[in-house]
């Protein structure tokens, strides 16, 4: 029963945002690559989610400022176990142009692992589009994987 | 009348406006700033592109044996401002249309511009100095080419010997 629900789930992997201190770019383009028919990441099976609780994919954007971390940290614990963590933009791997700024604490990095990176400042949508197939192609082997070590 | 119906039927003949980018080819802008592209044989070394790199993408580190430059340009701190390759003098850094720079975490060190741009040797005393490219000579260096590639010691002797020489030679027009 469990394999038949992991095989099904496998094919449309739901998104879930963290903007953890962007300055909002990423996050237009990410709103671009879901809402204008011209990108349309929803006809490849993904869909945009409001409640971290149904998340398979988190996309994370901004640097990680001090005042949001806590929170960022709160929410990025409530997702479900076999989880893929995006990052979108460079400011979650680099700091982008806010590194040693003096509300940026630390990289995303210490914090949460990144599994797919998608650089640019912001990147394109496509490149968001690409980066969330690559993030489902991680995702579908952890389903695998977790079917073992979590049952 | 019915405005809607002209709407309607242009759009049914004008076919789908979703790119099939994951299946089929995305269409890129013939200007749009991707990543940077960096030909270690025509840089210089002056450093101009780090300097002027708002989020420190650009790194140029000494090698430790002193016989050149490691040239480190990081993809993932890289904000596509394209200033580096508005101000290089030589044109070895320019901005492609390249987007395609998604990666897996593991490999997000990886993901930069490695190059390795070794120094040049003065012709006349051996010593170390930057690269002078065909590319700086025909730009800055065209009165005098063989004074160019010297080192900057070497250069201030040559201009004395020829600021003497012609000195001597109006003395000897007009004692």
């Amino acid at each position: 029963m469990l394999n038949l629900i992991n095989k099904l789930a496998g094919r449309s992997p739901w998104i879930y945002r963290i903007n953890a201190g962007s300055c909002n770019g990423c996050d237009v383009e990410m709103a671009t690559a879901a809402l204008i028919p011209r990108y349309d990441v929803e006809r490849l099976g993904c869909k945009y989610c409001g409640s971290p609780r149904h998340a398979d994919v988190v996309l994370i954007s901004g640097p990680l400022t001090l005042r949001v971390r806590d929170k960022v940290l709160r929410v990025y614990d409530e997702i479900p176990h076999p989880k893929v963590t995006v990052a979108v933009g460079v400011c979650p791997v680099s700091g982008g142009c806010f590194r040693d700024g003096y509300s940026v604490g630390a990289n995303i990095d210490h914090y949460i692992p990144l599994d797919v990176i998608v650089p640019g400042c912001p990147p394109r949508p496509q490149a968001i589009i690409e980066g969330v197939l690559k993030a489902v192609g991680v995702w579908r082997a952890r389903l695998e994987e977790g079917l073992c070590s979590h049952s | 009348m019915l405005p809607f119906l002209k709407i309607m039927f242009r759009n049914l003949l004008r076919g789908p406006s979703t790119e099939p980018f994951p299946l089929g080819p995305a269409r890129t802008h013939k200007n749009f700033r991707g990543c940077a592209k960096f030909e270690p044989e025509k840089c210089i070394l002056c450093g101009i592109c780090r300097h002027v790199c708002a989020p420190g993408a650009i790194q140029l580190r000494p090698s430790e044996d002193g016989s050149g430059m490691e040239y480190v340009l990081w993809h993932n701190s890289c904000v596509f401002c394209g200033m580096c390759a508005h101000y290089c003098p030589t044109g070895a850094l320019t901005m492609t249309d390249n987007w395609h720079l998604v990666h897996l975490g593991a490999e997000k060190f990886s993901n930069c511009i490695d190059e390795f741009v070794p120094y040049d040797e003065c012709p006349e005393c051996g010593a170390k100095i930057q690269p002078r490219p065909q590319a700086i000579i025909d730009k800055i260096g065209y009165r005098h080419p063989n004074r160019f590639l010297l080192c900057p010691k070497c250069k201030r002797e040559s201009i004395a010997r020829h600021a003497a020489k012609v000195h001597n030679k109006t003395e000897q027009a007009h004692p």
